[in-house]
């Protein structure tokens, strides 16, 4: 009869290890009605960060998710930058005038912020994000062009994590080993603007936004919005190859990696394929050696932080958006993962108790409705949060449902071994509120 | 409830003396988490005495014109299944004992009496015409007028803050008006019963946690009959009732929500937002049971907490953390029918000192310390309220709060087939499966097994039992019998003799050695402890007592411990491990482990000896087994437990030693007609009604507790006697057993009813422990003679069927293979008032009561202290140091292991004590001492700059290492740094005083 105690316990172990890192929050207004979010660490340090933010001067939410690699330093510092670096960009030209003016209010509200800069990165960062407030002030720009905002956000933060070695080295000959670790390593970025009914993703390498659509036959749809950054992209392949010239082709992607090393092919940081021989040479080599510059670097940069840019308008079918690292995607297809926040969300409306919905109400009426919910009760799901509910399935998933022994399994392993398995794992699902969609004018 | 007890004060005069606190409004409990069902049938007698006198004040307030909601509109208990007919039909023929007008009825007789049930799948039922119901607000207000024109004083709006204590007996309340000076408090808290406990100081344990627990209201009903029956259908865990023409219905589901997290602090938060989909269970009977409900419209779902105790039984007495604190809590949901009753009992209890009936089962010195944790509390409680409606089976376990309180052997046993019952939170093997041993794999450890019975015929375990049984009596047995209370008293002088003299109806000034099996009796006579004393040295004894007497015992010597602390009182139960060895075999067995001569010439029966057993020693052993079985009861250490274990079942192998649990000990007590405390023997109880007159010394220069009541009884005779009856045309493979509480016939009349009962082996009967009285014509008991006893013919009723049954007034001798004279003579039961024999004179004692005086102010110099502030003066002339060696390579170098030499500047200065590898330091660490010794070695005073201006080195065999010195102990580096505990050093210099609490030394 009690025999069970042992499983029992690993399988809570097993539970309190996924929803270390659980979040989630609930809005009160505008399009997304929610968001759920987690992150499961392979690396030790985990490489995976993610952010999420309300703009304040402008409407709107900015989420994101970094997947980072060589040292969790670049994916850090995006995570606490690039927002902001972006609503910047998204301000109208008047708002920024009076930001820059009178910064007392901030420009975004960062929702789950779980890490805190060290004291002298700050200041570097403070004084490149108020130099950067200004060149926008000073460029003439279309207004409310969210593409063109994304973009130049992003690109600007890329800009400035290779400045931010550079220009000290240049003026006074000093390398700073913070800046020049950030720069050195590097991370995909998929970043996500829900603005009302208009949905914007920015991405660069090999994170993917998926899309979960109901259609009329109650049916989920996975629509994949990304495009990754990788070999398995032909059009990047021949991007690259393009930019570089004919005597490199068989160099400049070996293995199905740029140079032979990196795997996705756009990224920010990695300035180990983006500057100059001459610039890795000074910067680089003094502190990691001559392994800094890469094989077969004859025509940088090789690499680019250049996001592409997808614009949807959201529809009241669209329920989710899932933006997750490719740790996720290794393991599940758009349509598996879609499938997977579907059914949670059918059976996640049995974590509230019942709320009778008339008065006078009969017993027998009642009855009925609680029939129904246990009926449905029997597919809620272990976990609230969707995010660690995928996550559980990524790594337990079997086709008979969640196998526990091997999730326990994998859960335990040594970092050094688990990294074989497994890559860092981040996921934020966004939901949205249909019925605020269905009130949207067309 | 606190209502209730003001109003029984004030009928017994303390009204004017009686203050009333309440945190809140009186009666403000909301009138939608109440039921107001009141039921005479209860489980037990207490109980059922309790609640028959909640009806009367019920009446009696109605009579006088307080209204109360009373409404005698009779109950109804509907039967799903068999097993539920039968309780019913233990019930019914309870029921001549208790006094409860009952009538089996049929389903159809059930559909004419309510007429709206559905009846597809009943199987009958009880109806209880006394039965009712009330109103809780009204009968609270009524009491409350009733009291406050008696002089009861009352304060609302105000919170008890602490009871606080002198001398181990209330002395006042703090509230939040102010203080108050009191004799006596009574916690009446109920739902915050736990809480106000907390705040007694010593802290006071009220068991309870809350639980949800749901009130269905419909909308009026048309045509509801005011005078409908109450149903209560508890196969289904439900009841109904009418109110003002709507119904209210609830229930007690078998899995229950307990609340741990959220703290309740007022009424209002009692009420909590309803779990549909939790109540729903309950729902569906409703609509089941009454399929007209459909078309019912909710008024309103309430899901008010209530509390529950651990065993799902009141509350009530007076707590053993301090005296003249009363309680009277966990009243469950049946508060109305309960709370007269129990308010009754405990003003009996303050004013007259005890009560009118037995209360143990209820009695707040049932519980242990371990059952007020909060956890252990949430994991019961998830199984508590069902416990209400479930099926009454013999042998009740909760599944849940187990694996608690284990003795050292508790693995082994359970790796050989124990099948556990817990008593007092111990695991106590009640049978052992049989493990095929011959597997390859046998499956170690074996999981944890549960005893359970399930039915009120033969038991599933009757086979197993029987085997063991045979065991203890043609072989070896042995059993666990570690949950035993056991407690150690001693003094310097003769204190403790005169103390248990006093306490024991029994002489207890006998040989050291000796075993007396003695009562402690109440000033009525009865027993408050039926406890074996073992005199371990002439001042000093060990008792040995039933293990639910664990904190009842101890409370009950302490009242009576003489105030000058001469004698002193430990409980060391948790100290000894105890293995019973019983069986004709058991003196061969026990001498091949021991060189003690264990031949009854110097071990004689009834007596104690300390022995080596196997290679271990300080074993205490007692020449007795509690069953009437040959045998010892060894006491042994805990470290000891598992090597005598294991040395008695490979000594034993060769004379059959085998495994015996608790139901076959019982076996052989219950045959052997030998009574329990807690089962048979209760505070109401005399030696004398028990056959037990011979163990009752009347003439002791110490006259003890009770004397003068038992010489009254022994004077007027006595009104019911204890009997042994042996069913003689019962069939136990096909009848009915008979499990304790039935009534007993004598020539066609109740005379009295069974306490325990079992098998009996060796009689091949059922055989059934009881009290006999001889009753009038007016059912008051009249005096009962042997005579009268013996000339009856004697029938017991078990559901409703009498069987024919033969009495016996003395312990039996069984028929055995293996005579043993001289346990056979003993008889536990018996009439002769012959004195104990005992082997050996007894001695007299001449020693003077020693007063211990007060030692007054603590400003005692302690053992040293001068040769201490001589050394502090002149200097010490060697220093404790830590040294690190520098350029040693543990891998490769020897190691230092103590002892080598330290040397200063070259010179040779003291050596090592202990050594280690320091892995932190990843270094060779060294303590020991140095010494600064002059040209003729003699040492010289010691500073801590000679300490700490040497170069020193260590020599390792022939070998010297470099080391470093440190005077104080080093702060460790650690990934998890605790300020508090680095900031502790275990060497230091600075003779500041360590600080305690948050503050941090500043080096």
């Amino acid at each position: 009869q009690k025999t069970g105690i042992d499983s029992n316990e690993v399988l809570m172990q097993v539970t309190v290890i996924l929803r270390k890192n659980e979040y989630n929050k609930e809005f009160s207004s505008g399009s997304v009605k929610s968001y759920d979010s987690n992150q499961l660490a392979s690396n030790d340090p985990i490489e995976d960060t993610r952010s999420e933010a309300l703009c304040k001067l402008t409407p709107g939410i900015l989420m994101g998710v970094f997947d980072g690699h060589g040292g969790p330093a670049c994916a850090q510092v995006i995570s606490k930058r690039l927002l902001k670096y972006i609503a910047a960009a998204l301000l109208p030209m008047d708002s920024l005038n009076k930001f820059i003016k009178e910064p007392e209010e901030s420009l975004v509200e960062i929702i789950n912020d779980r890490v805190e800069l060290i004291e002298d990165l700050k200041t570097i960062y403070d004084n490149s994000f108020k130099q950067y407030l200004l060149d926008l002030a000073k460029t003439p720009r279309k207004e409310s062009d969210v593409n063109a905002s994304l973009e130049k956000g992003i690109l600007q933060l890329d800009n400035d994590l290779s400045r931010e070695v550079v220009e000290p080295f240049k003026n006074n000959g000093v390398i700073n080993p913070k800046t020049l670790s950030v720069a050195l390593s590097g991370a995909v970025v998929c970043v996500t603007y829900i603005d009302g009914p208009h949905l914007y993703v920015a991405n660069v390498g090999d994170c993917n936004a998926v899309l979960g659509t109901k259609t009329e036959e109650n049916e989920w749809v996975a629509k994949k919005i990304t495009k990754e950054h990788n070999s398995e992209n032909y059009d990047e392949l021949k991007r690259i190859w393009n930019e570089h010239p004919d005597s490199e082709r068989k160099t400049v992607i070996r293995r199905d990696r740029l140079l032979g090393e990196l795997a996705p092919l756009r990224s920010m940081g990695d300035y180990r394929y983006k500057w100059s021989t001459d610039v890795l040479t000074k910067v680089a080599v003094p502190l990691i050696g001559e392994k800094a510059i890469p094989a077969n670097y004859h025509t940088p940069p090789y690499l680019t932080a250049k996001p592409d840019i997808y614009y949807h308008r959201l529809t009241p079918k669209d329920k989710f958006l899932i933006i997750a690292s490719d740790g996720i995607w290794d393991m599940l297809t758009p349509l598996q993962a879609v499938k997977l926040v579907g059914e949670h969300m059918k059976g996640k409306v049995f974590f509230n108790p019942l709320k009778l919905p008339k008065k006078n109400i009969q017993l027998s009426d009642i009855n009925e409705l609680l029939l129904h919910r246990k009926e449905s009760l029997k597919s809620k799901p272990k976990d609230r949060n969707a995010a660690t509910h995928l996550i559980r399935n990524a790594i337990g998933g079997t086709e008979y449902g969640v196998d526990h022994s091997r999730l326990a399994h994998l859960l335990s392993l040594s970092p050094d071994v688990s990294r074989m398995f497994r890559d860092d794992m981040t996921v934020t699902i966004v939901y949205f509120d249909s019925e605020f969609l269905r009130q949207c004018p067309t | 409830m606190g209502a209730a007890v003001a109003y029984h004060l004030t009928r017994r005069g303390w009204g004017d003396k009686t203050l009333l606190i309440e945190k809140e409004k009186i009666g403000a409990g909301s009138r939608w988490h109440a039921s107001g069902l009141v039921g005479a049938f209860k489980p037990s007698l207490a109980q059922v005495k309790l609640a028959q006198s909640s009806i009367r004040l019920l009446q009696e307030l109605e009579a006088r014109g307080r209204s109360t909601g009373w409404k005698q509109c009779g109950s109804l208990l509907l039967a799903r299944t068999r097993d539920r007919m039968t309780v019913y039909r233990r019930m019914k023929s309870q029921s001549v004992s208790w006094g409860i007008p009952c009538e089996l009825v049929t389903p159809k007789r059930c559909q004419e009496l309510w007429p709206l049930l559905n009846v597809d799948d009943i199987l009958g039922g009880l109806w209880i015409p006394g039965d009712g119901v009330g109103d809780p607000h009204l009968f609270c207000m009524a009491l409350m007028r009733e009291a406050v024109d008696n002089g009861v004083g009352v304060m609302e709006d105000c919170a008890v803050t602490s009871v606080l204590s002198k001398d181990g007996r209330v002395c006042g309340v703090e509230t939040s008006h102010g203080a108050i000076e009191c004799e006596y408090f009574v916690n009446c808290a109920g739902f915050w019963a736990r809480q106000v406990g907390q705040l007694a100081k010593p802290q006071v344990k009220v068991p309870l946690l809350p639980c949800e627990h749901y009130y269905l209201h419909t909308k009026r009903i048309d045509n509801l009959d005011p005078m409908t029956p109450v149903v209560r259908d508890p196969d289904g865990y439900i009841y109904l009732r009418e109110r003002d023409g709507c119904l209210i219905a609830g229930g007690f589901e078998p899995v229950a929500k307990p609340v741990y997290e959220e703290e309740i602090k007022n009424a209002a938060q009692r009420c909590v937002p309803e779990d549909w989909d939790h109540f729903h269970v309950l729902l569906q009977e409703f609509l089941k049971r009454v399929p007209s409900l459909g078309q019912a419209v909710l008024h309103k779902l309430c899901n008010g907490l209530e509390a529950f105790s651990p065993d799902c039984k009141w509350i009530v007495g007076e707590a053993p953390e301090m005296f003249n604190y009363h309680v009277a809590a966990g009243m469950k949901t049946v508060g109305i029918s309960a709370a007269g009753g129990v308010a009754e009992a405990t003003v009996d209890e303050i004013v007259d000192g005890y009560t009118k009936y037995d209360m143990y089962e209820l009695d707040i010195n049932r519980f242990l310390g371990l059952h007020n944790n909060k956890r252990f509390l949430r994991d019961r409680m998830k199984e508590v309220p069902g416990v209400h409606y479930g099926l009454p089976y013999p042998f009740y376990e909760f599944e849940t709060g187990r694996n608690l309180r284990l003795s050292p052997i508790y693995p082994t046993l359970r790796d050989n087939g124990a099948v556990f019952g817990q008593v007092m939170g111990y695991e106590r093997p009640t049978w052992f499966e049989i493990v095929d041993k011959d597997k390859e794999n046998p499956q170690k450890p074996r999981p944890f097994k549960i005893a359970h019975t399930k039915t009120f015929g033969k038991p599933h375990w009757f086979e197993t039992v029987q085997r063991e049984y045979w065991a203890c009596r043609e072989s070896v047995g042995l059993a666990d019998y570690s949950s035993f209370t056991k407690i150690d008293l001693q003094s310097q002088g003769r204190e403790v003799v005169d103390f248990l003299q006093y306490l024991c109806s029994n002489n207890v000034d006998v040989p050291v050695g000796s075993i007396i099996h003695t009562g402690m009796q109440n000033e009525r006579g009865g027993y408050e402890n039926d406890c074996s004393l073992a005199r371990i040295s002439e001042n000093h004894y060990m008792m040995i007592a039933p293990t639910i007497q664990q904190t009842r015992c101890k409370v009950w010597l302490k009242r009576h411990l003489p105030h000058n602390g001469s004698v002193t009182l430990s409980d060391v139960t948790s100290m000894y491990t105890a293995i019973c060895v019983m069986g004709p075999f058991t003196r061969n067995l026990l001498s091949e482990l021991t060189d003690t001569d264990l031949s009854p010439s110097n071990f004689p029966f009834f007596t104690f000896k300390e022995l080596d057993v196997g290679l271990a020693n300080g074993i205490r052993a007692m020449n007795l087994t509690h069953t009437g079985e040959l045998g010892y009861v060894l006491y042994i250490p805990n470290e000891f437990a598992l090597h005598v274990y294991n040395r008695l079942m490979t000594v034993g192998e060769k004379y059959g030693i085998s495994h015996v649990g608790y139901y076959a000990s019982r076996s052989l007590r219950v045959e052997k007609f030998f009574a329990f405390w807690g089962q048979d023997l209760d505070t109401m109880t005399t030696p004398l009604e028990c056959g037990r007159t011979w163990r009752v010394k009347f003439d002791k220069d110490i006259p003890f507790i009770g004397r003068d009541a038992l010489l009254r009884q022994r004077k007027e005779g006595i009104r019911r006697q204890y009997v042994q009856l042996l069913l003689t045309d019962h069939d136990h493979e096909l009848d009915l057993w008979s499990w304790g509480g039935e009534p007993i016939y004598r020539d066609g009349n109740y005379c009295g009813q069974t306490t325990t009962t079992s098998y009996g082996y060796t009689f091949k009967k059922q055989v059934c422990l009881g009290f006999v009285q001889n009753l009038d014509k007016n059912g008051d008991p009249q005096p009962v003679t042997h005579d009268y006893v013996l000339s009856g013919h004697y029938e017991i009723d078990i559901a409703g069927i009498r069987y024919d049954a033969k009495v016996n007034l003395h312990s039996p001798n069984l028929p055995t293979k293996y005579p043993d004279k001289e346990r056979d003579v003993y008889q536990a039961t018996r009439r002769l008032h012959e004195p104990q024999q005992f082997l050996g004179r007894v001695h007299r004692y001449v020693v003077g009561t020693q007063e211990v005086e007060g030692t007054g102010k603590k400003d005692i110099p302690f053992i040293g202290r001068d040769a201490l502030l001589r050394q502090r003066k002149e200097g010490i002339r060697r220093q404790y140091v830590q040294l690190l060696l520098t350029d040693h390579d543990h891998e490769l170098d020897l190691w230092s292991w103590g002892g080598e030499p330290i040397y200063r500047d070259g010179n040779y200065c003291g050596q090592t004590t202990t050594t280690s590898y320091g892995y932190t330091f990843k270094k060779q660490v060294c303590l020991g001492f140095v010494q600064n010794l002059d040209k003729n070695g003699d040492p010289q005073p010691v500073t801590h700059d000679y300490v700490l201006s040497g170069h020193y080195e260590i020599d390792i065999a022939g070998i010297r290492y470099a080391a470093k010195v440190n005077l104080h102990s080093p702060n460790l580096p650690t990934k998890y740094p605790d300020k508090e505990r680095d900031v502790y050093q275990a060497t230091r210099r600075l003779h500041e005083p360590q600080q305690f609490l948050g503050r941090h030394y500043q080096p």
